[in-house]
């Protein structure tokens, strides 16, 4: 029987019990807790992050650590990586083929309406910050920024809805600029127009900031 | 020919329960085996509308949105983000059919009906409908009173009120609009999320004090019945 290697993928790492794939969450201190192999417990428990926030964003580098979930006969490693990483294994392969369909924000914004229209105003450099601010904080790579995947990565071939979101949010900003917050913890993590709201926070820090130190920041 | 049935949904950046509805029917069609596969996907969660076909192997995909009316969303968001032009279509190769949202099938009222009976009632009450409305699209109070009327059309309680959260007639005066003593109150919403699960049984809490008495029922959305909807809605539009 031909031994499977351990290997990364985004915050989690896979190991092999002989044949059987075992998730593990990011490494902590103390004995890890076990996660029932079903998709509800597994959905539930990587939900939120370690202080208890909703984590909308699945990639986001927010997972909690000190867990791990042994992939039984029924629930197989791709259902695990599906329910953690939505799409994610899918888009690997998909851009293995040659097959990935990549899509740019700005026609991401041509396609908005609503209340999301308004995300087309914003900046070059605010787009760009936008993208390193939320991008550096999740697990895959941008594809639709021209940034290229190694056959490891997780690609993203389209800009989520957070991005969107953040981008509706900082075109606001560029019209009347908000004073910056210390950041707090306790505000969602997506909450974007809370003052203390750690991405707002960084991205505003970020614009704000000259441009040489601009590079200290990434 | 294999077939798959996708779950469109609206989630949340907020709130994590928001989506979970679209979860507990996704999961519970799963276990009935009837599709290839049973997918979902969000206009604010992952995996997202603009890229759920990506995840679906079938050749024949059955798009439900999960959303009690028609309007915004299921008119313009979804089929914009999934690139869908009309209720059948073609798609790199893969057919895809687009049905009307839950909130609108006519079955949906047993679940309404379903609700308002595990809630206490026993059939001699008034049973309001409570939608959500905006008075932006006209449309969504439209389906709030179609769907009053597929109720009434039951003839499970001899009296089917509508009222809305956030227009005219406003929750607070369901007891203006009837001069029964008992009335149930069913929210019209997909999740028991912050509106169903809390400020509406506060605000309707406050009409209690004069003697008359309301049941509350959970939320339409979550009764495990809506899965039988969606199949309604996959079986109807498999005919096109
Ligand atoms: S747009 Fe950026 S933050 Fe959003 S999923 Fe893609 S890489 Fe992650």
């Amino acid at each position: 029987m031909v031994k499977r290697e351990p290997y990364a993928f985004g915050q989690l790492r896979i190991e092999f019990d002989v044949q059987t794939p075992v998730v593990h969450g990011p490494a902590a201190t103390g004995e890890e807790r076990r996660i029932e192999a079903r998709e509800d417990a597994l959905r539930e428990w990587v939900r939120d992050d370690a202080l208890g926030r909703y984590r909308p964003l699945p990639t986001a580098r927010t997972m909690r650590p000190g867990w791990y979930v042994r992939c039984e006969p029924g629930f197989s490693l791709d259902d695990a990586l599906e329910v953690i990483y939505p799409l994610a294994v899918r888009h690997q392969r998909m851009l293995a083929e040659g097959t990935l369909r990549l899509v740019s924000l700005q026609r991401v914004f041509d396609r908005q309406s609503g209340r999301y229209r308004a995300a087309g105003k914003l900046s070059a450099a605010g787009r760009e910050a936008a993208r390193r601010v939320l991008c550096n904080r999740c697990v895959k790579v941008p594809l639709w920024d021209g940034e290229t995947a190694g056959s490891k990565d997780i690609p993203c071939p389209e800009p989520c809805s957070l991005m969107l979101s953040l981008c509706r949010e900082a075109a606001l900003w560029e019209e009347a600029p908000p004073a910056p917050a210390p950041i707090d913890p306790s505000v969602a993590w997506a909450a974007f127009d809370e003052p203390g709201n750690e991405i707002r926070e960084t991205y505003l820090r970020e614009r704000s900031a000259p441009a040489n130190e601009v590079g200290l920041l990434r | 020919m294999s077939r798959a049935l996708l779950l469109a949904g609206h989630g949340s950046h907020l709130n994590a329960d928001s989506s979970a509805p679209v979860y507990a029917h996704a999961a519970r069609l799963r276990e009935r085996g009837m599709f290839d596969e049973v997918r979902i996907a969000f206009w604010k969660e992952e995996p997202s509308l603009s890229r759920a076909l990506d995840g679906c192997d079938a050749d024949e995909i059955t798009v439900v949105p999960v959303f009690m009316s028609a309007g915004y969303f299921t008119n313009e968001v979804i089929p914009r983000e999934m690139g869908l032009n009309g209720r059948k279509c073609c798609i790199r190769g893969k057919t895809v059919r687009y049905t009307a949202p839950v909130g609108g099938h006519p079955s949906l009222a047993r679940v309404v009906v379903q609700r308002a009976l595990e809630a206490g009632a026993t059939g001699d009450e008034a049973l309001a409908v409570l939608g959500h409305g905006t008075e932006r699209h006209r449309q969504s109070e439209a389906n709030v009173y179609q769907q009053s009327e597929f109720v009434r059309a039951l003839g499970a309680f001899p009296e089917v009120l509508t009222v809305f959260l956030d227009q005219q007639p406003g929750m607070m005066d369901v007891f203006d609009l009837t001069a029964r003593a008992e009335v149930v109150v069913v929210p019209l919403f997909i999740a028991d999320g912050w509106h169903a699960g809390e400020t509406i049984p506060e605000g309707l809490g406050d009409l209690r004090e004069d003697g008359r008495r309301l049941h509350y029922a959970g939320a339409v959305g979550t009764h495990p019945s809506v899965a039988d909807v969606i199949l309604e809605l996959a079986a109807e539009a498999a005919a096109w």
